[in-house]
């Protein structure tokens, strides 16, 4: 009786397991399939120049630090295939390459100092106009992004929150949902101050 | 006339000799600053500064303290026992200037001014802050990338960095207007 106890157990874990097992497939390989089904916005590569300060004064610092936040923050995204920087030999021999051009609008210098005093004075704001182009050099999208630190932190924090939603902009913009590569998407996104420090 | 000739003669060979000695003292001064020149890109002596890393350095946390040395062909950010992250000299494509105040003392600072009684956290922050330079270099990685490294030193420290920079092959930058980047810091972030 005890055997047969036994072997009804084994019988009933071995059922489990075999019954477990292609869902365990199935959740392995959902990624895959999810990051091959999500349509145009895999197929693409995007290659990020560097920030052009246009007719705006603009610290090279506040330059280098919006384009290292960009690459960082595109990356995040998970929405490109891969993200090359500027001069990259190896965005040459990608098919579906994007480029993301950036050219500073409106700059307002800010003080730390002046932030922590007041706190309604002192935020430094910063505009950009960020293109996404083809490599045949038509715009697919076209918008106008801000960002800027209003309370807490240094200035360079303003950089990292304009490199955010320039990401997130780009990560729903209606361009990669559509899957047209004939539509354009032109707009103004104004956005987030910073609570925190860089 | 004998007489004469004989020292025409003495004054002729008085004259060569002189003129060989000042060859033989102008071919020894000349060898001597040749190999002093030579000698002095070798003899340059490693150039280390504290610095805090703000981003951009390959394999080194943002916002971390360390040394940035020059040392041979190499800028190098070394963080305590951490790994040493470099890049090549040659690779850099500009170094650029700047400065800006911040307030000291982080994040247990922002606290206690947040919850100091009266604003009193306000009257310190009034006083509570620092100038310092940045230094921006910007280099290209193997595959011709751009990147861009930004550090925080202590005020005036920057412009050695870039100086010592410069003298070992670095490039100063270029504006797209082709002219030469000023070696004096640029336009100040902030002016408090």
């Amino acid at each position: 009786m005890k055997t047969s106890k036994a072997n009804l157990c084994i019988c009933l874990a071995a059922i489990m397991v075999l019954a477990a097992s292609p869902s365990r497939l199935s959740s392995e390989t959902s990624p895959e399939s999810a990051t091959a089904g999500s349509g145009s916005a895999t197929r693409w590569s995007l290659r990020v120049d560097r920030v052009q300060p246009g007719e705006i004064e603009l610290a090279h610092s506040f330059q280098v630090a919006t384009y290292e936040n960009l690459l960082t923050e595109l990356n995040k995204t998970h929405q490109f295939m891969r993200v090359f920087r500027e001069g990259d030999r190896k965005a040459g021999d990608v098919s579906n390459l994007l480029v993301l051009k950036t050219t500073v609008v409106k700059y307002a210098q800010g003080s730390e100092t002046r932030r922590a005093v007041t706190t309604f004075s002192g935020a430094t704001k910063l505009s950009v106009r960020s293109q996404l182009v083809t490599r045949e050099g038509k715009v697919v999208l076209d918008r106008t992004v801000s960002g800027n630190v209003r309370f807490f932190g240094s200035n360079l924090r303003a950089t990292h929150n304009l490199a955010r939603n320039i990401a997130k902009m780009i990560k729903e913009s209606p361009w990669f949902g559509s899957e047209q590569p004939s539509a354009t998407v032109t707009g103004r996104l104004t956005a987030a101050n910073s609570r925190g420090g860089l | 006339m004998s007489r004469f000739f004989v020292f025409q003669n003495h004054k002729k060979s008085f004259f060569a000799r002189q003129v060989a000695s000042s060859l033989w003292l102008l071919l020894l001064c000349s060898s001597v600053a040749a190999w002093a020149q030579s000698a002095a890109p070798l003899a340059r002596a490693p150039f280390s500064i504290r610095a805090t890393h703000l981003l951009g350095f390959p394999n080194t946390k943002n916002n971390g303290n360390g040394d940035l040395t020059i040392k041979n062909d190499a800028l190098r950010f070394e963080q305590g026992a951490k790994p040493v992250a470099e890049i090549k000299i040659a690779s850099v494509q500009g170094v650029f200037l700047g400065s800006e105040s911040k307030q000291v003392g982080g994040n247990l600072a922002k606290v206690g001014k947040a919850a100091a009684p009266y604003g009193g956290g306000r009257v310190v922050s009034l006083f509570a802050h620092k100038k310092y330079d940045s230094l921006t270099v910007e280099y290209a990685d193997d595959d011709g990338g751009v990147h861009g490294a930004i550090f925080q030193l202590s005020k005036g420290e920057a412009e050695n960095v870039r100086r010592e920079l410069v003298a070992r092959g670095a490039s100063p930058g270029l504006r797209d207007d082709g002219s030469m980047e000023a070696s004096t810091a640029e336009v100040s972030n902030e002016n408090k």
